[in-house]
């Protein structure tokens, strides 16, 4: 298995590097000084500007060392909107906002997902099944940004008025990232985070039950359920021992998949609610050109990535004992 | 194939005991063309300790008719007939709950199916899938079943039954698979096990293995066995008597010497007939086959099924449908003009 | 067995699926508003931008309250007023289209002038009342404030004042008028009628033009990759990873911003713009180009992951290992035996990634970086948080409305496909 996990590390070094080299260039289609300076800006100050952030050094020497900085996970180059602070210091402020918001929705989601995905296998077919399957269709057609604005108006705005005190904050208060670990449990995630969180798991249970329920009602379509059925088995014993047993193997595969996205963000919900997380960080670093950010936000990502695929992979053959990993 | 069949004449003469009594058996699926039965007024019984063959061609009913012995069709789409009577014992098994159709399932009832290679559960051991029906409807404890299994494994001749044990399904041939799946449904040793074509994905020689397997696991334990098979040769090998049916209804019943040396409904004899034969006789001569196809489920004639394809057709044949008479001792045919020798 | 009568039998099957015909019918009325929109001038870009009314007014209703009367009033003065002290006050007024299709009246200029002055008059003193509201209701506590009648009565005549000014309308212009207002107007006063259906131009344009885009390259991608496997498919897996292992938000953005304001930008809108407006007049939207390029990008790695993992699967069954035995060339069992085989996830993936451009624009446009031109669902949405908070629902309502009723006949669409088509699906 170790050959087939450092194989497969290998073959990922090349995809890696493309991706570093895509974002970078990417980034350096547009010239970043313009913005930084004032209009009036001479030659001069421009070449001085380009020294200043290190674009003049040659491609490949920047491209090494922002390789350098990923190899070693240390992210020290100097983030270009805040002066004085290092792209490792601006991700590790960032980090904990960001997993408040996308752990607990993955665990709920999942939970919840599963759990309806189970009541609509076990109904296949009549009411309840379709009815479910139709309000997961129609919650998937409207837009995320569109649940936000009205999460944030009735579940914030509007219940706080109607309580009389506040409940759901609309917006962050910057003052409260320095929290110590029981106030942030206590007081400023429910207050803070619990809304957006909410929000989340809504739109989100959609695309996951649909997805779960397929893969149930496919398993238990199978032959091994009629042995199962003819040996006199409970419905709850086929569906949560047999059943789900198997069905585990995709979805395993497709809550690992998510793993990467849990450091992301997500950056409307951020951007809404004012939480200083990765996503709304990074969009923001786009749009302002701050590359160190950008590279090495993008940078960790893919890295995530890439070991959650492979991840996946080595789960894939440790649940199911027909896999073997070649 | 061989014209010869082995009958267990012992076993007519006596005094024999019913295991099972089908009783007008009628199932219908609800769908979205209306309701399609396709099973109409099936009876036939099965004695301790014989081999019953349900013979038909794909699509007659004899899958369903096994499957709505145990139950085993989708619940909110099935409809059986009222009077529709399947007796275990004394027992009404059309009149059991979900409860009280589990206890009998695995326990006094068996089913072994088509599919050997899709049978099993890929992700549990064999060994666990074996000690879970133990588990259900016996109350050894651990060391026993664990015992007991291995006894299994090796009553359907499996090696190294201690191995096979920790091993999982796709460790194992499409045989191998068969004989556990046997394993698993005369664990309990119940009463009657129904084969719903067991040697059909299985090649000729390990059909031959898996056939002889279940007549000596007959012969050892006493189950009665419905095997339901398409192959008449299978059933020249292990069967007693015969149950023929064509379009959801019974046609002829007979025992297997009669069925095919005294065969008495058009169908049967034209299904016989169009069996290959072998030898300088047959040379250049063609294949025989039965003309046309099997009507629709949804659009049945209201007389007899057969009619449009048989060569004795008579102008009743397509006024009144024809009742299936029992004309001497365990013979019965459905026909208004059979061939009585 | 022909193709055909395989064919015939999918559609039939999917006829009798009701939801989806239905779905299909909503899509295809879509399709129609989009092409009138395109190619002729049923609502043009202009009406989209202009005020028709005043500002925020909400659908369906005639009632305003009176201090948006006394703002509408306000505005359409101080704009007459202006405009007739022109140079060419005739050609000013003329050409002051900005109430939706009201227009000035054809009265001499000096009356005119005389009957705005008149206006201020009644103007200046509704507007020295504290709150219009709550004097017509009666709960306005102020010693020397007008009673309720009399503002209403001030409000009435001012507004038969204006009302001279202004043209009466055709029964053309009255029913046109009524769909100005039909849905009421934003915070810019323009009709979220006019702006929501045009949006639908942009929906279909970007969906339609990014889901065929996508769905070709990927299953180009997909089928030469799965076919020829060896340093083609090395290749294509490389790329595909890359673009992979990089957050579809983030990619999205990075690429639209890379094409948005960027040295790429320009000579690219020129080229192909150029090249667009030769082949369908303009009609096309240039500056959509960066969204185009940027979807696209993101969205071939969908279809170009499933078809070669159907290729992969058909290239081993027997027909096609029959093919190469027979000596057919392999472009030719492509083409002929592989091709068609997949034409089914394309179609199921074309709709899925249709749905998924319509929702990505919104994000995009959320950041400024979508639609340049013209309203969007996406603007109305981003546009409309400031209206929410003051309990305003109009342009947020209609253009969620008009989308999800396009989003979810693509959404059914797409389940009876795959139900019609796959026959795998559960």
């Amino acid at each position: 298995m170790w050959a087939y996990i450092l194989r497969r590390l290998a073959y990922n070094v090349p995809v890696y590097l493309s991706i570093l080299l895509l974002v970078m260039l990417a980034l350096r289609v547009r010239d970043p000084v313009f913005g930084r300076l004032p209009k009036n800006a001479t030659t001069a100050d421009i070449a001085q500007k380009r020294v200043e952030l290190g674009i003049d050094r040659p491609f490949h020497q920047q491209f090494g060392s922002q390789l350098k900085q990923v190899a070693t996970a240390t992210f020290d180059e100097i983030s270009w909107d805040y002066p004085g602070q290092t792209v490792g210091e601006v991700m590790s402020r960032c980090i904990g906002p960001s997993l408040s918001i996308t752990l607990p929705s993955l665990v709920l989601t999942t939970l919840f997902s599963i759990t309806v995905a189970l009541i609509s296998a076990w109904f296949r077919g009549r009411a309840l099944d379709k009815g479910l399957v139709f309000v997961a269709v129609l919650g998937m057609s409207v837009s995320f940004l569109v649940y936000i604005i009205f999460g944030q108006y009735y579940g914030a705005y509007k219940l706080n008025e109607w309580l009389g005190y506040d409940v759901f904050a609309i917006y962050y208060n910057p003052e409260v990232s320095n929290a110590g670990w029981g106030e942030f449990f206590t007081s400023v995630w429910p207050r803070y985070y619990l809304l957006p969180v909410l929000i989340s798991v809504v739109v989100a249970m959609g695309y996951d039950t649909r997805f779960y329920r397929a893969v149930m009602v496919e398993e238990s379509a199978r032959d091994y359920i009629v042995t199962a059925t003819a040996k006199g088995a409970s419905q709850s014993r086929i569906m949560f021992i047999h059943m789900l047993k198997n069905a585990m193997i995709p979805i395993i595969t497709r809550v690992v998949i998510t793993i990467p996205f849990l450091i992301t963000g997500s950056f409307l919900l951020e951007s809404y609610f004012g939480i200083p997380g990765m996503g709304n960080q990074l969009i923001v670093a786009v749009e302002s050109g701050d590359f160190p950010i950008v590279q090495s936000f993008t940078a960790v990502f893919a890295a995530v990535y890439i070991a959650s695929n492979l991840l996946t992979d080595v789960l894939y053959a440790l649940v199911d004992p027909r896999v073997r990993l070649s | 194939m061989s014209t010869t069949t082995t009958q267990s004449s012992e076993a007519k003469t006596t005094t024999r005991e019913l295991a099972l009594s089908v009783q007008n058996l009628t199932t219908s699926f609800r769908s979205d063309r209306g309701l399609v039965t396709a099973v109409s007024n099936v009876s036939f019984d099965l004695f301790k300790g014989e081999a019953l063959g349900l013979v038909g061609e794909s699509g007659c009913g004899k899958s369903v008719t096994s499957k709505s012995l145990m139950r085993l069709l989708p619940e909110h789409v099935t409809r059986y007939g009222s009077d529709s009577k399947v007796m275990l014992g004394s027992d009404n098994v059309m009149k059991y709950s979900n409860r009280e159709m589990r206890k009998i399932r695995g326990n006094r009832i068996a089913m072994i199916f088509q599919e050997p290679m899709t049978a099993l559960n890929p992700v549990f051991t064999i060994g666990w899938q074996l000690d879970e029906a133990l588990r259900h409807h016996t109350k050894l404890n651990r060391a026993d079943r664990r015992k007991r299994v291995v006894e299994l494994l090796d009553m359907v001749e499996i090696p190294n039954p201690d191995k096979r044990y920790g091993e999982y399904p796709h460790q194992l041939s499409g045989g191998m698979r068969q004989r556990v799946v046997i394993a698993m449904a005369l664990a309990c040793e119940p009463e009657i096990l129904i084969a719903d074509e067991p040697t059909t994905a299985l090649d000729v020689t390990i059909q031959a293995q898996i056939l002889r397997l279940m007549n000596d696991l007959r012969e050892r334990t006493g189950t009665a066995i419905l095997l339901i098979t398409h192959d008449l040769g299978v059933v020249a090998q292990t069967c007693d008597r015969v149950v023929v049916m064509y379009a959801g209804q019974v046609v002829e019943q007979a025992s297997v010497g009669d069925l095919f040396h005294n065969p008495s409904h058009p169908y049967t004899r034209a299904l016989l007939q169009s069996i290959p034969r072998s030898g300088k006789k047959e040379k250049g001569k063609r294949l025989a086959t039965i003309d046309g196809i099997v009507p629709s489920l949804l659009d049945m004639p209201k007389a007899c099924r057969f009619a449009e394809r048989c060569d004795c057709r008579q102008p009743q044949c397509d006024v009144e449908m024809p009742e299936l008479v029992n004309f001497s001792g365990d013979r019965s045919v459905r026909c208004h003009f059979p061939v009585h020798k | 067995m022909t193709n055909s009568s395989s064919d015939s039998r999918a559609l039939r099957k999917f006829l009798r699926h009701k939801p989806a015909v239905v779905a299909s019918f909503i899509i295809a009325a879509y399709a129609v508003v989009a092409m009138l929109l395109l190619f002729t001038n049923m609502i043009t870009m202009d009406d989209t931008l202009q005020r028709v009314g005043p500002e925020t007014i909400p659908g369906f209703s005639s009632v305003q309250n009176p201090e948006k009367r006394l703002e509408d009033a306000e505005w359409l003065l101080d704009r007459i007023d202006t405009l007739a002290g022109r140079e060419d006050p005739r050609a000013a007024l003329d050409s002051f289209r900005d109430l939706g299709v009201r227009h000035v009246a054809e009265i001499p200029i000096e009356d005119l002038q005389q009957r705005v002055e008149e206006g201020w008059e009644i103007y200046d003193r509704l507007a020295e009342v504290e709150d219009l509201t709550a004097a017509v209701n009666g709960t306005l506590n102020s010693p020397d404030a007008p009673t309720g009648e009399v503002v209403l009565a001030d409000l009435q005549q001012l507004e038969l004042k204006l009302d001279e000014l202004l043209a009466p309308m055709t029964a053309k212009e009255k029913s046109t008028r009524w769909f100005e207002m039909l849905f009421g107007t934003d915070r810019q006063g323009r009709s979220i009628f006019y702006r929501s259906v045009y949006s639908i131009r942009v929906a279909v344009l970007v969906g339609l033009i990014t889901g065929l885009l996508s769905v070709t390259i990927g299953t180009i991608a997909g089928l030469l990759s799965g076919y020829f496997g060896g340093w083609v498919d090395n290749l294509i897996t490389w790329l595909y990873s890359t673009f992979a292992s990089i957050p579809n938000i983030v990619l999205l953005i990075l690429l639209a911003f890379m094409f948005d304001g960027g040295h790429i930008d320009e000579p690219l809108n020129r080229w192909t713009g150029g090249l667009l407006k030769w082949l369908i007049g303009g009609r096309l939207d240039e500056t959509l180009i960066p969204v185009y390029i940027a979807f696209t990008a993101t969205f071939w790695i969908g279809p170009c992951r499933v078809i070669r993992g159907e290729t992969l699967k058909i290239r081993e069954l027997e027909y096609v290992q029959a093919a190469t035995v027979m000596g057919f060339g392999r472009t030719r069992i492509l083409l002929r035996h592989i091709l068609p085989n997949v034409t089914y996830l394309m179609l199921i993936n074309f709709s899925l990634l249709f749905i998924g451009a319509i929702k990505s624009e919104v994000i995009l446009s959320f950041l400024g970086l979508g639609v340049k031109k013209g309203p969007s669902w996406g603007i109305m949405i981003s546009q409309s948080k400031v209206e929410v908070i003051n309990g305003f629902f109009w342009q947020i309502g209609t253009a969620t409305v008009l989308m999800f009723f396009l989003v979810l006949a693509f959404n059914v669409l797409s389940d009876a496909l795959q139900d019609v088509l796959d026959p795998k699906h559960v």
